[in-house]
């Protein structure tokens, strides 16, 4: 039997296991590579290297190297939820996407903007900065000044 | 009716004219706002999440912790908040083991998840337990002609699995409310597309702007319609940097849904903060007869 013909197919399972310890990462395995989550995916539209599908089989195959690269295309993801709406098999691939983003994330490889977004919320509980302008602007309009969030409450439940 | 709002942070802090405007336009239809303490951010869907989905779970179930001990169902104002805290409510109501998880660390701080409290977004409340005749019944200035561009934004609608507030392909529940307050829904066909803000990449959300405002342009709108501020960050300046970019100009205000009731119930553009947007209103404004007031009021 020819080997290029029957190419052999390595799969990770290390890494889809480590999938499945995260919420939302664990319907990987029910994909059947049908494609329907790809029909309405607005980053597939505006992105011919961006497919839900492959990035489904590329799970399945547990390919790490592709899917946690820094120019991984699991950044493109909208999070518009088409997939979720579309797909037969309770993939919810966009679950999938955010499980893959979170590993990027913990091994360091997300683009630096991902990082910067969440600073805020873990600085001060809530994703803006309440500057003395926005206190302006919100009594201009006749509404109450913005106190203290619980933030110290928050950062308790985050700590591993 | 009471209601309890969870205002977020994004609508707060960065877009405070969207509270203002449904401060003011809520007590016109009977319902009595009530302020609860105690909330952070939702926590965000899109980024904090990725941080950790477990931990974004876990201050979310915080939040409806925060509900629950006020025996107080919630009212989001905001798509992405609405997202987070459904979804919570799904995760938690569908896996035991996870709500088991989510309960210990909640321990730390005194708290226990019961799931005993209800989310839906502003829009859903008013069609499913205000009622949208109360919305018809509050308009004193009927925004007749104005032509609305209705963007819905994703996490209204998807996935209908856990939001269940409309068919997500042909939904009806923006366009009935625009229509409530006098004004045209104008149907395009890039309606349903997602604003891009959630997207990584440089390009990709421009030509997604350019597309949808290229749309509306085309179908003859005076405004978009919104209920999100996500989209609306998106659309707002949006819209110039990407007219910038594309060499033209679009000019289409971008309108959140209750600054356009707030108009129809005959208050003024300056309490419902028009002006702070990048893309003024002036134009529909003077077409619908409204000249600038007093300076504002406080707010309810
Ligand atoms: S994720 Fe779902 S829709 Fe997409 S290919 Fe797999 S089974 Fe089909
Ligand atoms: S959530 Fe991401 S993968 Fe799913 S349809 Fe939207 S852009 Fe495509």
């Amino acid at each position: 039997m020819a080997e290029e013909n029957h190419p052999r197919v390595t799969i990770n399972f290390e890494f889809r296991r480590k999938l499945d310890e995260i919420v939302g990462g664990d319907h990987h395995s029910y994909c059947y590579q049908c494609g329907a989550c790809v029909a309405q995916c607005p980053a597939a539209r505006y992105n011919d290297s961006f497919n839900p599908r492959t990035i489904l089989q590329d799970t399945i195959l547990g390919r790490e190297d592709v899917l946690l690269a820094k120019d991984s295309p699991i950044w493109l993801c909208t999070n518009c939820y088409s997939c979720y709406e579309r797909c037969p098999q309770d993939v919810r691939p966009i679950e999938v996407i955010v499980a893959l983003k979170s590993l990027a994330v913990a091994k360091g490889v997300a683009p630096d903007a991902v990082a910067s977004m969440t600073e805020n919320i873990t600085k001060a509980g809530v994703s803006g900065i309440i500057t003395p302008a926005v206190q302006k602007i919100r009594e201009r309009l006749g509404l109450e000044p913005l106190g203290e969030y619980p933030v110290d409450e928050m950062l308790k439940l985050l700590e591993d | 009716m009471k209601l309890a709002p969870f205002y977020g942070c994004m609508i707060p802090i960065k877009y405070p004219q969207m509270e203002a405007a449904f401060r003011r336009t809520m007590p016109n239809l009977g319902v009595e706002l009530v302020d609860l303490e105690g909330f952070t951010c939702c926590p965000d869907p899109i980024f904090f999440k990725t941080k950790g989905v477990l931990d974004w779970l876990t201050v979310a179930a915080r939040n409806l912790c925060v509900a629950e001990e006020q025996e107080a169902d919630l009212v989001t104002l905001c798509s992405g908040c609405t997202a987070t805290l459904k979804e919570a409510r799904f995760l938690l109501a569908e896996d035991e083991s996870l709500r088991d998880r989510v309960n210990e660390r909640l321990k730390r701080v005194g708290k226990e998840y019961k799931g005993t409290v209800k989310v839906e977004h502003a829009v859903v409340v008013i069609r499913d337990e205000i009622g949208i005749d109360k919305v018809r019944e509050s308009v004193v200035r009927p925004l007749d002609g104005l032509k609305v561009a209705i963007h819905y934004g994703c996490h209204l609608l998807k996935p209908s699995q856990i939001m269940h507030v409309d068919d997500a392909d042909y939904p009806s529940i923006l366009e009935n409310l625009i229509r409530a307050i006098g004004a045209e829904p104008i149907g395009h066909d890039m309606t349903l597309l997602c604003c891009g803000k959630g997207c990584m990449d440089d390009d990709m959300p421009i030509e997604m702007i350019f597309d949808i405002f290229s749309s509306i342009r085309d179908a003859g709108a005076d405004c978009m319609g919104l209920i999100c501020p996500t989209c609306f960050s998106s659309f707002d300046l949006g819209q110039i940097l990407v007219g910038r970019k594309k060499d033209t100009k679009f000019d289409i205000p971008v309108i959140y849904y209750f600054q356009l009731l707030g108009l129809a119930q005959g208050i003024p553009p300056e309490d419902l903060g028009l002006h702070l947007h990048k893309v003024k209103a002036d134009k529909i404004l003077s077409s619908l007869g409204v000249v600038a007031g007093a300076p504002p009021a406080p707010a309810a």
